[in-house]
């Protein structure tokens, strides 16, 4: 064989092989943003599920009790913020308001040993607890698949790739660290 | 023959590969693994064998009714995870109930922190809502914990539980006593080479190989199509080295270092562990059960007692 022959099979392999890189990596990035696009949406219906929850649990606490209009109104508020809010910063931030209004009323609920014990309420604090529980897991879904996208983008060879394709990284969904407890009802 | 040198490296590449097989169980997963019985993991030890044998006859014809998994598992403490993070991984990594129908229920006690939980999949949260499984821990389980009283607390519960995936799936279940426990897992050996005793032993580089392979690929640091260059180039080199330690028969020495290449690299993957291992698929032969590969998105509620 000629020595041109031999350096012109090299460099095809060499293309091939580039190519072939080339494709697979632009459809793995394709195929983590799906799973980004994926994730996102299973927190909303989350999140909406537990908006949907909270009509139930004001009318169920205003029953019992007469008092306490003001946290009732911030829950309203929060739940009306969750509900409008565009955008992954914004609903991260609603959400956490929801939170710690919540958390205030578990507070409070402490006071109206009734409505600690009724079964309806017993019923709707797991269905919330549940709700946030499944949020927590919905968000770590999402945030994995974040990292996993944006690490992809940013290593070598994928970052000339995303570079030309116009990928850019994706944001995580965030609460305050500290502030993302789960409201627990206790019932000893 | 191989020199005393030689001979070293192999012994070295060995400790080091069943090392490596050593870090990934315990690294990749910071729950319990199933243990072969599937049904019932009592790590906590709180268990009767006769509550696990219900558990576990119960299941076997739930299952193969309905593909649904009851999934009962005690531990003696959470290592500093909640409890719900724990039994969300830990659902997900045994993969209870059906891929698709993710028709899996998981019973989970704490001892020391004195916690339980209802895990639902997705495919029965529409039946077991977080308040049922929440009502049922306060009326079947949650009194008789109080007391100590594991077995009662635990059959209780899980017949309650039963109850209401049988209703969804309108099915009855008789009490199998015949359940004749779980003997004879003898673990599978791969294959019974016993060719040239030279050859056998470089088998474990490739196994070793596979592994780093297996593990580049796994944690995103290679592309596949690396992977599969830099095989097929390693298979060939290993294959003329093969040769030059005296392998009489190239086809199969090369088939050898195929299979070891590919269980190392499999073995990285849970879906598809060799050996003894009880993770996904759906055959459940060797006496072992496994998962169906079922989901959980988190759905369920918890209680102290």
């Amino acid at each position: 064989m000629k020595k041109s022959t031999i350096v012109l099979i090299i460099i095809l392999v060499l293309v091939v092989i580039v190519v072939g890189v080339a494709i697979s990596s632009y459809n793995g990035m394709v195929s983590k943003q799906e799973n980004i696009e994926s994730s996102l949406s299973n927190l909303d219906v989350m999140l909406q599920r537990r908006a949907d929850l909270i009509p139930n649990l004001v009318s169920t606490v205003k029953g019992y009790t007469s008092q306490e209009t003001e946290i009732i109104e911030k829950i309203t508020k929060a739940r009306e913020n969750l509900v409008g809010a565009k955008g992954i910063d914004e609903k991260a931030k609603a959400n956490q308001e929801l939170t710690n209004s919540l958390n205030a009323l578990m507070v409070v609920v402490e006071n109206y040993p009734d409505l600690k014990s009724s079964a309806n309420f017993i019923q709707l604090s797991d269905e919330l607890a549940g709700t946030e529980n499944r949020i927590a897991v919905a968000r770590r879904d999402y945030n994995n698949a974040v990292k996993s996208f944006n690490t992809t983008i940013k290593t070598f060879p994928n970052s000339i790739l995303a570079g030309m394709f116009g990928f850019n990284q994706a944001t995580y969904f965030e609460a305050d660290e500290g502030s993302t407890e789960v409201p627990s009802v206790d019932f000893e | 023959m191989l020199t005393s040198n030689r001979v070293k490296l192999i012994i070295r590449t060995v400790v080091l590969s069943l090392l490596f097989i050593g870090i990934l169980n315990t690294c990749i997963c910071a729950v319990v693994r199933p243990t072969s019985n599937f049904y019932v993991n009592d790590y906590a030890n709180i268990l009767s064998s006769n509550t696990k044998n219900y558990i576990i006859s119960m299941n076997k014809t739930l299952y193969s009714k309905t593909g649904a998994q009851i999934v009962v598992v005690t531990v003696p403490n959470l290592e500093n995870n909640s409890l719900e993070e724990y039994a969300t991984e830990l659902f997900r990594n045994f993969g209870i109930g059906d891929k698709n129908k993710n028709n899996g229920v998981l019973l989970l006690l704490a001892l020391e922190e004195r916690q339980f939980r209802i895990e639902v999949g997705y495919g029965l949260e529409g039946v077991l809502t977080d308040g049922k499984t929440g009502r049922i821990q306060d009326e079947y389980i949650i009194p008789y914990l109080k007391q100590n009283q594991w077995d009662e607390g635990i059959k209780n519960g899980f017949n309650a539980v039963l109850e209401v995936v049988k209703q969804e799936y309108n099915i009855e279940i008789e009490n199998e006593k015949a359940y004749s426990g779980n003997s004879g897992s003898n673990p599978k050996t791969v294959g019974q080479l016993s060719e040239n005793n030279n050859v056998m032993r470089i088998v474990f580089v490739s196994i070793f190989v596979g592994l780093i392979m297996g593990l580049l690929v796994r944690i995103n640091r290679l592309n596949i199509i690396i992977v599969v260059l830099i095989s097929i180039a390693y298979l060939a080199i290993i294959t003329i080295v093969g040769i030059w330690l005296g392998a009489k028969n190239i086809v199969n020495n090369f088939a050898m270092h195929l299979m070891s290449f590919l269980i190392g690299f499999s073995s990285v993957f849970r879906r598809f562990h060799f050996g003894g291992g009880s993770y996904g698929g759906r055959s459940s032969g060797g006496g072992g059960f496994s998962g169906g590969g079922g989901s959980s998105g988190g759905g369920g509620s918890s209680r102290s007692f």
